[in-house]
């Protein structure tokens, strides 16, 4: 929609547009510098005298350096004032005093560098472009996520349409949403109905029905009804305000393998511009050759690169995350990326987690017809307020409901009434005792349902029994399937609950897992955890409203949840789906970006390691040194890049 | 204890995340400092005693600039 466009570019295509304008002009300078150099140095050809060679690099040099590369000679040798160092520095001086040698070689015998300044210059830029294109790309999911939101909403006031900016929107504002454009902000839907694309937000690829009462995300697509929605939430208080905030704060979190390279990275240019300064010694000392000693000094200062070292943890993290994002997996800690690895033991909660957290109709046994037995059912528990009662309503999708007389509630059994003179009852077996009903015909049944974990009710009419019907928290369709997963790659799956033995068993069974800690209070769950990390790393999985404290005492606490009814503070990782699943892929999605953090130090380190002591031996061009550099960093950004490429969701 | 988030402007490789983490832990009551310098943002706790000026002149003392301080 060309109303939600964005005129302001994203800093990254901005820097990406600097750093091509000053690449374009750094070449067109450079380029008959290194033809002349190449002619010279290489093929001994003299096709000016030497001194007006000198006097053309010195020219041609001064815009590449002074002009072209200002902003890092200023930035760099700023350094040196408030003792802030920066890759700039190095960069800055060494082209500062490749230059200089240009100068000098006019009054004493010294080799000339300056046509080296500017190439050193052009390829540091050529580098940074190449590396911001790069980054450009690993930022992209979180840069969508910034972009998602609505821009303008079509408020009502006063009965009247208007197009109002999102950022003038207020709480209980009703507006009209129409097919096609995105909801403005979280709010209840009033009025209509409509298929909702929450793609985007929880990455639930199907669309989700959406009618009165329920809530709607902003920033999520209204597909082909039209919506009347409230605000209940605007500005910072969006369900996409806080993951947007959960996933750029992440960033900054540090992961404890990098503690090291970071270590490094901040004594790095100090410790580089001490080795150069006694590189230069040292040569000029064996050699006697001062020529011979800058060049070294020069190549030292441009080859080393504590560009890759730093970035290389962080510019993982931030593909992982992001690719995370789009999927629904929010990963709020970047520790817990390299905690995951060594997990054994994963404990799920059940309500909620395990299950769908709220009761359904499972299997129903009849003597009448379905519809006419479901249809007395829920006649009679449309009138009580009780979870159980709202289940067979629920299955029993009536739109008008057959009179009842002489309603009554027989408080923790059942509800008696009468509907066309025949006397209704349903309740459990005590009320049927209480009746006088013998329930022999259908004991087995209820004595099945009941090892199930499952609630019976039992329908009579006419002191009949007419049928059974089943009632339990379903099991969410996809939890058999994650969990069968991680058993099979062995990791120890564990229940933990506060419901009864039976039914967590029950559910356990079916499941596949066969450690199971029933009847734990709230306050106990967190010492079972803690029981359990005597032995292993543990991995808590539950809901983050109940179960706060265990998501933090385990050592990877992922929060699950659906829409907006996360509480996104709680748990390492967050879930914006309520699927099983997603455990799975955040499994594998931490582990692949842990491999790549890895790789990336390996390379980075290796770099290092590797190339300053070639340039300290005087092996290295200065060229070369800071051809190897640029490549250094890009090498770093474009492995994280290729995280991207691992099939880590192949089955969503 | 606060959560402050910082935008900065002007960082241009890691060691300048690494060189304003340092500045800023010079603040006092400043906590948990983080610059994440793909974010161009730095995040930490603190205290009451803390001040956006503060912040501010920590940064630039680096050479970048806190071109937004926010408490919450």
């Amino acid at each position: 929609m060309n109303h939600e466009h964005d005129h302001t570019e994203p800093p990254e295509d901005q820097e990406i547009q600097e750093w091509k304008k000053k690449l374009l002009w750094a070449w067109v300078c450079t380029i008959p510098i290194a033809l002349l150099m190449f002619s010279m140095r290489f093929l001994s050809l003299t096709l000016i005298p030497e001194s007006t060679a000198t006097l053309l690099f010195l020219l041609i040099g001064f815009p590449v350096l002074y002009l072209i590369g200002f902003s890092t000679l200023r930035g760099g040798l700023q350094g040196f004032v408030h003792l802030y160092f920066t890759m700039d520095s190095l960069i800055a001086l060494g082209t500062v005093i490749a230059y200089l040698t240009g100068i000098f070689s006019f009054f004493g015998f010294m080799q000339d560098y300056s046509g080296v300044a500017a190439m050193i210059m052009t390829i540091f830029i050529t580098g940074k472009y190449i590396e911001a294109q790069a980054r450009g790309k690993a930022t992209q999911e979180i840069r969508k996520l910034l972009e998602l939101g609505a821009k303008q909403a079509r408020v009502i006031r006063d009965k009247q349409e208007f197009m109002i900016p999102i950022s003038a929107i207020r709480l209980g504002d009703i507006f009209l949403v129409k097919p096609g454009e995105k909801i403005p902000t979280d709010g209840i839907v009033i009025k209509g109905a409509s298929a909702v694309d929450e793609s985007m937000v929880t990455g639930e690829s199907l669309p989700v029905e959406k009618t009165i009462k329920n809530s709607v995300i902003g920033a999520t697509i209204n597909q082909d009804g039209i919506l009347y929605m409230k605000a209940t939430k605007v500005g910072n208080d969006t369900f996409l305000s806080h993951i947007i905030h959960l996933v750029e704060e992440a960033q900054g979190t540090k992961i404890p393998i990098q503690k090291l390279a970071d270590t490094i990275t901040n004594i790095f240019v100090p410790a580089i511009l001490f080795l150069a300064l006694f590189s230069a010694i040292g040569w000029y000392f064996f050699t006697g050759n001062i020529s011979t000693s800058l060049g070294v000094a020069v190549a030292v200062l441009v080859i080393a690169c504590p560009c890759s070292l730093g970035l290389a943890v962080p510019i993982s993290l931030m593909v992982g995350s992001g690719m995370g994002a789009k999927a629904g997996i929010l990963i709020r800690k970047g520790e817990a990326i390299q905690t995951m690895k060594s997990i054994q033991t994963i404990v799920f909660d059940k309500t909620g987690t395990i299950t769908k957290g709220k009761p359904e109709v499972t299997d129903i046994y009849r003597l009448i017809p379905e519809k006419k037995l479901l249809t007395l059912a829920a006649a009679l528990e449309h009138l009580s307020e009780h979870p159980i009662g709202h289940a067979i309503v629920q299955k029993a999708q009536l739109s008008h409901y057959p009179a009842v007389h002489h309603f009554m509630i027989h408080r923790g059994r059942g509800l008696a009434g009468t509907i066309n003179k025949q006397k209704i009852l349903i309740g459990n077996a005590t009320l049927f005792q209480e009746e006088h009903i013998s329930l022999t015909s259908v004991r087995s049944i209820i004595t099945q349902y009941q090892q199930e974990g499952k609630t019976t009710m039992i329908i009579a009419v006419n002191k009949k029994i007419y049928g059974v019907i089943a009632i339990a928290d379903a099991i969410k369709e996809d939890s058999a399937e994650a969990i069968r997963i991680l058993n099979d790659q062995g990791y120890h799956t564990v229940m933990l609950t506060g419901d009864n033995a039976v039914t967590a068993h029950a559910i356990a069974r079916r499941v596949g897992i066969t450690t199971v800690f029933a009847n734990v209070l709230p306050e106990e769950k967190i010492r079972t955890i803690e029981k359990l990390q005597k032995k292993d790393m543990v991995a808590f999985i539950g809901d983050g409203i109940n179960d706060a404290p265990a998501l933090k005492q385990s050592n990877v606490g992922i929060a699950i949840g659906s829409g907006t009814d996360i509480a996104i503070e709680a748990g390492d990782i967050v879930l914006a789906r309520s699927s099983l699943m997603d455990v799975v892929y955040a499994i594998y999605l931490s582990k692949a970006t842990f491999r790549k953090i890895q790789q990336n130090l390996f390379w980075a380190f290796a770099y290092n390691i590797i190339a300053i002591p070639l340039a300290v031996s005087g092996i290295l061009h200065p060229v070369i040194a800071e051809t190897a550099m640029a490549f250094s960093s890009i090498t770093v950004v474009t492995n994280a890049n290729l995280l991207r490429r691992t099939n880590i969701f192949k089955k969503r | 204890m606060k959560k402050v988030t910082i935008l900065i402007k002007g960082m241009h490789c890691a060691s300048c995340a690494a060189n304003i983490e340092k500045s800023l832990s010079k603040v006092k009551g400043l906590k948990n400092i983080r610059v994440a310098f793909l974010m161009k943002k730095g995040y930490a706790d603190c205290d009451d005693t803390v001040t956006a000026e503060d912040i501010k002149i920590a940064v630039k003392k680096t050479g970048y600039e806190a071109t937004e301080v926010a408490f919450a």
